[in-house]
């Protein structure tokens, strides 16, 4: 990507004015909203709404123009329809604006008149310079800059997190999923028809993101995969890089084409081909959102020895079939890690001491909980341990023990706590501040745990 | 003449479909093991051919016409003496001349059983050259076991693709079965990839059957398109 590119893209996620084209007073509109997000998310540079006849809107006043506008304009949101759209990028050429985020649809995706009406706008753009977000996307979000430049307000947590989405609806879902998780946000964008910014190009700017510690690429299809690939597989290297790639079925092909201009293409060269990138590829936004959450909290393991311990047997079953599917292993435990469980449980427990250890009934006890997480943490073969506990109205979580462990250790932990978000809030924000993930659970907890051994083994970790 | 050679007379000759002995010779000039595949324009040369390869033979129609030679019946397997190369002959040209009066046979020794594998190029639309490898048979067209990587690929991509398969353990070895040569099959992905990242203009090719011995593996047949 040339440095023009990534300057202006610096310049649109981090801008110093905003103009927003097209806002009425309805908040029926999506210029009204566009507007709303703007302040809602708490913006601190200038807001300029344009609009021939208004005086003022949600109590900011109201330009004509965009000429009339008094100062330098870094970037204008615009919610016209999409001829329109095309006539005001114009204007922003003149104006002297760099990046315009187009959210109107009706371009490529709508066939040959849709792709003549595409082809101008880019022209337009090259003419002046501009790089376009969109067309035909939900906008923009960078919590860094407390931006949300898209139709839909929202207030998200700040956080390492960055996502780039081929799609509005399931870049919503991943946020949404993603706050709900405790999880915090970066930067989000929807690409739209990519104009003139390609995923890579996103992919690129996030890499030099130092707020960026991990990205999550939702992707359709894309007219140069190849280049798309080349570009992640090099990210990763540096942060993690995370794949969810739609289209199983051949029914989607037509559905992706009219969405966004691009067809599905074949799933399983898709997914064969990034994992050759060492791109880790996930099946849901479920997924997307669990193994993002760990990336971002936890640290990569030195290997893919994975020890559980738990007082339920079940949760663990699932963690062992999910993450052994993943490239997880579950090593059996070391003579002198089986002394000291002994010596917590005694002698003869009526349990089998293995990994997953299953304490039964003592586990139950925060304490003896917590003395077993020290054990299995110091067993030379266990990279990562996973914590499985229920949440009990009576029997308190072994929160502070595993705090306690993890801070005599390197090594990541992940806790499964097996309950609502509304009941595991208070232990989780704690838990998360000190950068052991929470998962409610065990398929969501694999998934992480999942993500974590991929990327040790793909910077050459131990596998076991 | 050189493969790119090779390659723009055919295009110059409007043509975009390479008969197997000429996409044979391309291997050959790349380092790949095919099996020898003569050309014959009657039925003499047919048996002259088979006397200098040896019994048993195979008889396969030659024509840019006719992409899939056993579907129409213009293979003959195992023939072990020229009366068996004649009537083939016969057989296979009175189907042959309706689709292509111009058409021909290739003759080619019977090459031994071994493990059936498919080694494929396709240009996709979104990545460019993409290298493709299953199973034979009823794998790939069935159960879909392929594997898909991005050209260039090199050894230990190749082997990967190889051991990513689910019917891996078939060439693995199982039951006693002796492990096939696996590094004969990475070799021969690896100078495919090679070939295709040097000539964009192949669009197409399709090695099927590569057959996988316990040492060694052989291209038995092979087809190639040109992009358009």
């Amino acid at each position: 990507m040339s440095g023009n590119k990534l300057e202006v893209l610096n310049g649109i996620f981090y801008p110093r004015s905003v103009a927003v084209v097209g806002v009425t007073g309805s908040s029926d509109r999506v210029g009204y909203n566009l507007l709303q997000s703007l302040i809602y998310s708490g913006f601190q540079g200038k807001i300029y709404p344009i609009h021939p006849r208004l005086e003022s809107l949600q109590g900011l006043p109201v330009y004509r123009s965009l000429e009339e506008v008094p100062g330098p304009v870094d970037v204008a949101v615009i919610g016209v329809n999409q001829f329109a759209t095309v006539e005001v990028v114009e204007q922003c050429g003149k104006k002297g604006v760099k990046g315009v985020i187009c959210v109107a649809g009706g371009f490529r995706e709508m066939g040959p008149a849709g792709k003549a009406l595409e082809e101008r706008l880019i022209a337009v753009a090259r003419q002046y310079n501009m790089e376009v977000v969109g067309p035909n996307t939900l906008g923009l979000i960078n919590t860094r800059a407390n931006l949300n430049a898209t139709f839909y307000p929202l207030r998200l947590p700040r956080g390492k997190v960055s996502f780039v989405s081929q799609s509005g609806g399931v870049g919503l879902t991943i946020l949404q999923k993603a706050v709900d998780e405790g999880l915090g946000i970066n930067k989000w964008v929807g690409v739209g028809n990519r104009s003139t910014l390609e995923l890579s190009d996103y992919l690129e700017y996030l890499a030099r993101d130092d707020s960026t510690a991990v990205i999550g690429v939702f992707v359709e299809g894309t007219d140069d995969a190849r280049r798309l690939v080349q570009v992640a597989g090099e990210v990763a290297r540096r942060k993690p890089v995370v794949f969810y790639k739609v289209g199983r079925s051949d029914a989607v092909n037509f559905a992706a084409l009219t969405h966004t201009g691009s067809m599905a293409g074949s799933y399983q060269m898709y997914k064969q081909i990034l994992q050759q990138f060492g791109l880790l590829v996930v099946e849901s936004a479920l997924e997307m959102v669990a193994a993002c959450k760990a990336l971002a909290m936890a640290p990569i393991p030195r290997g893919n020895g994975v020890g559980v311990v738990t007082h339920t047997a079940g949760p663990s079953i699932v963690l062992l079939d999910e993450a052994g599917l993943r490239g997880g292993v579950f090593p059996p435990f070391a003579e002198s890690t089986m002394e000291r469980i002994k010596g917590v449980l005694g002698q003869n427990p009526p349990v089998v001491l293995k990994n997953p250890l299953d304490a039964a009934g003592q586990g139950m006890q925060a304490a003896t909980f917590g003395r077993l997480v020290e054990a299995v943490l110091d067993d030379p073969r266990i990279d990562l341990l996973v914590a499985a506990y229920c949440l009990h109205l009576n029997w308190r979580c072994p929160t502070s023990e595993l705090l306690a462990a993890q801070k005599q250790s390197s090594k990541p932990v992940v806790a499964l706590y097996i309950s609502t978000q509304e009941q595991v809030r208070e232990e989780r924000e704690i838990l998360h501040s000190r950068d052991i993930p929470v998962y409610i659970t065990p398929e969501e907890a694999a998934w992480g745990v999942s993500a974590l051994l991929h990327y040790a083994l793909q910077r050459g970790g131990i596998s076991r | 003449m050189n493969v790119a050679e090779f390659l723009a007379e055919a295009r110059a000759a409007g043509r975009r479909y390479l008969c197997e002995d000429e996409v044979k010779e391309i291997l050959g000039k790349v380092g790949i093991p095919v099996t020898p595949c003569l050309l014959a324009h009657n039925e003499e040369e047919a048996v002259e051919r088979a006397g200098e390869l040896g019994y048993p033979v195979v008889l396969k129609v030659r024509s840019p016409l006719i992409a899939h030679k056993s579907d129409t019946g213009g293979v003959a397997l195992n023939l072990v003496d020229s009366q068996q190369v004649r009537l083939a002959y016969r057989e296979i040209m009175a189907r042959a001349r309706a689709t292509d009066p111009a058409a021909a046979v290739t003759v080619q020794p019977m090459a031994p059983l071994g493990r059936e594998m498919i080694v494929g190029v396709t240009t996709d639309r979104q990545f460019g050259p993409v290298l493709m490898c299953g199973l034979g048979g009823v794998f790939t067209e069935i159960l879909g076991d392929v594997s898909f990587r991005l050209v260039p690929v090199n050894p230990g991509v190749a082997r990967n693709m190889i051991r990513s398969l689910r019917g891996y353990r078939l060439l693995a070895g199982y039951r006693g079965a002796p492990p096939a040569d696996e590094e004969a099959l990475v070799n021969i992905l690896v100078k495919v990839s090679d070939l295709v990242a040097s000539y964009p203009q192949i669009q197409e090719m399709d090695l099927n059957p590569v057959v996988v011995y316990d040492r060694g593996a052989l291209v038995l047949d092979a087809r190639l398109v040109l992009a358009g």
